[in-house]
């Protein structure tokens, strides 16, 4: 069941927004850099902005239609919204904002509604404090306590714990995916934070410049971007430009920097001849002792590294011919390979985590495709 | 007799041209500190006429448009028998149309400190007239009220808009700034010192209040 489908196209001053996308039961996550246009995306599904012209449909109800000169008021969308900051009303207790949205029963059972979501999100007792005494993780329980209350099944969520530390957002990254595993919600999410954005979603909607790039389950968007800015925006460093040499049946072969790799996953028609960029995330790339692998076999030198504490980021560059890598290896191979009392290895690239992309892209493909995906030519991943 | 005569006119003058200040000029100071769009902007600029019209300008024109020889007068007086020419409530309207800019800029200040954030997750709530009495209004009532007293006090001192609709006539439209001018134009130096000190003294009382709302428009702010 799709719990929302979006078109949307608005024009905000010189900023022009121009999306569509589907979201289902579960996380989808809205990525893309600060200035992207998913706030704008958010506030206009929820109906708190009117966009210029396009189709809103929320369980199965056309919310917003342009054409067909339907706009449900925001209150009547069925959609809960937070926003970055909780925005608890401040002359309302914690248990009045929670009751706020709450139009069925009396203020007794309003009141009864609004303890049993505090106590869901781990607030028993709360109702009778003030918004002010609230530490900033227990604000956004109550902001979220607040858009569940009404009974709604969507929530839109905007950045909801970016003004937050670490440890409370774990908390609540927590609290959400319980919520959405016990009461079926749909959620859509939007972050400019990578990691967020790979711990939480079902599916990835990729936001650029108000345009849609990207939008699948979360493992086949991050394994098989459609091109580079996809690829660059879910932070992948090893983005080598080469040209195909071969193409078979399962395999691309493509020449980068004067050396040979076999991919196996590829998006667009590859042919002999075609610039293209392959993508290896990272942490798919092998560190071998020196051991032959069976293919795509690299001999290379650690040039500098990085500690992060949990784990290490290795700059490589190639012994012979091909492409300069970055490596990251968590610390416990890291230790147990021995790679701080060696510089020399031999790195191996799966062909299933390689991917290949057009090196120019197609404006078919740096435009929206959400009802396409999973992706109609991306192989092998 | 000579003081409270006009002081209780001009104290129902001021009430009844409030009232108007606070129903016409709330609306319109949502609009101007909510909308972007070019319609709210000309309201806006049509809002502050009065403040830049010299009163008396301003009671001629209410003047004209009241009585008999405009449309609306003749409307008025021959379709639904109302009279407001040279009346208190005519005397309200033309104290109404000279506070009101005063009233609209300070409850459009009022407006504008409320959070948008949290007017957008209370638009994702209620319908938008309960959050604008739930929410819009519980958080700018400081400015509200400050705008409620400004404009009263405006309406209180009003005098050259009132005197051109309403004149000067004892006992009925003779306010306390009238009734001050009349005092010390016949020479009276004695009452028009009474009249002035009971103006002084309101002042004071409104001037107090003010600061009071003030006040808790500072201590609501803080953090």
């Amino acid at each position: 069941m799709t719990a929302i489908e979006a078109m949307l196209h608005c024009q905000a001053g010189e900023f022009r927004l121009d999306v569509e996308f589907e979201a289902g039961p579960g996380i989808t996550v809205l990525f893309g850099p600060s200035g992207s246009g998913k706030s704008l995306t958010l506030r206009a599904v929820a109906g708190i902005l009117t966009p210029r012209d396009g189709r809103v449909v929320v369980d199965g109800r056309v919310v917003f239609d342009s054409r067909a000169g339907i706009s449900v008021p925001a209150h009547a969308r069925g959609v809960g919204y937070a926003g970055q900051r909780p925005a608890l009303f401040p002359h309302l207790s914690v248990g009045g904002n929670v009751a706020f949205g709450i139009r069925a029963g009396s203020k007794q059972a309003r009141a009864r509604t609004a303890a049993e979501w505090l106590a869901r999100l781990e607030l028993p007792g709360f109702e009778g404090r003030s918004p002010g005494s609230l530490s900033g993780g227990q604000a956004q329980r109550v902001a979220l306590a607040r858009a569940l209350a009404p009974g709604h099944r969507v929530l839109l969520l905007d950045e909801p714990f970016s003004a937050l530390d670490e440890s409370l957002r774990q908390g609540l990254r927590r609290l959400l995916t319980d919520l959405v595993q016990e009461g079926g919600l749909a959620i859509i999410f939007v972050t400019h934070d990578l990691r967020e954005a790979h711990l939480l979603a079902n599916r990835l909607v990729v936001i650029d410049r108000g345009q849609v790039l990207q939008a699948g389950l979360r493992d086949e968007v991050f394994r098989a971007p459609r091109h580079r800015r996809v690829a660059e925006l879910l932070g992948g460093t090893n983005i080598l430009p080469g040209r195909v040499v071969r193409r078979d049946a399962a395999a691309v072969t493509v020449a980068i920097a004067g050396w040979n790799a076999v991919a196996a996953s590829w998006n667009g028609d590859p042919q002999p001849g075609d610039p293209v960029d392959v993508l290896i995330r990272p942490e798919r790339v092998i560190i071998r002792r020196g051991e032959p692998a069976a293919l795509n076999a690299l001999p290379a030198r650690i040039r500098r590294e990085f500690d992060y504490g949990s784990g290490h980021s290795l700059e490589f560059t190639p012994l012979g011919p091909g492409p300069s890598l970055v490596v990251d290896l968590p610390s416990r191979p890291y230790d147990v390979l021995g790679i701080a009392s060696r510089k020399d290895w031999m790195l191996e690239l799966p062909p299933g985590d390689l991917h290949v992309m057009p090196a120019v892209p197609s404006r078919r493909e740096t435009t929206q495709e959400s009802r396409s995906l999973p992706g109609p030519t991306s192989r092998g991943s | 007799m000579d003081v409270l005569d006009p002081l209780r006119l001009s104290l129902l003058i001021a009430t009844a041209g409030t009232a108007a200040c606070i129903v016409i000029g709330t609306p319109i100071a949502w609009a101007i500190a909510r909308s972007r769009s070019s319609v709210a902007a000309i309201i806006s600029g049509i809002s502050l006429l009065p403040l830049v019209l010299p009163p008396t300008a301003v009671g001629y024109y209410l003047l004209w448009l009241l009585g008999r020889e405009s449309p609306t007068g003749r409307f008025l007086l021959d379709d639904l028998g109302i009279q407001l020419v040279f009346t208190w409530p005519g005397a309200s309207i033309a104290a109404a149309v000279v506070s009101i800019p005063l009233y609209i800029r300070t409850a459009a200040a009022g407006f504008e400190q409320v959070d948008e954030e949290v007017l957008m997750a209370a638009r994702t709530l209620v319908p938008p007239w309960r959050m604008f009495a739930f929410v819009v209004v519980p958080l700018a009532w400081p400015s509200l009220i400050a705008a409620s007293l400004i404009a009263f006090a405006r309406c209180l001192g009003e005098f050259g808009a009132t005197v051109v609709v309403a004149a000067s006539i004892p006992g009925r439209t003779r306010t306390l700034p009238a009734a001050i001018y009349d005092a010390n134009l016949a020479g009276n130096e004695v009452l028009a010192h009474q009249l002035s000190l009971t103006a002084l003294a309101i002042g004071f009382v409104l001037c107090s209040l003010l600061t009071f709302a003030l006040q808790a428009a500072i201590r609501r702010d803080r953090p």
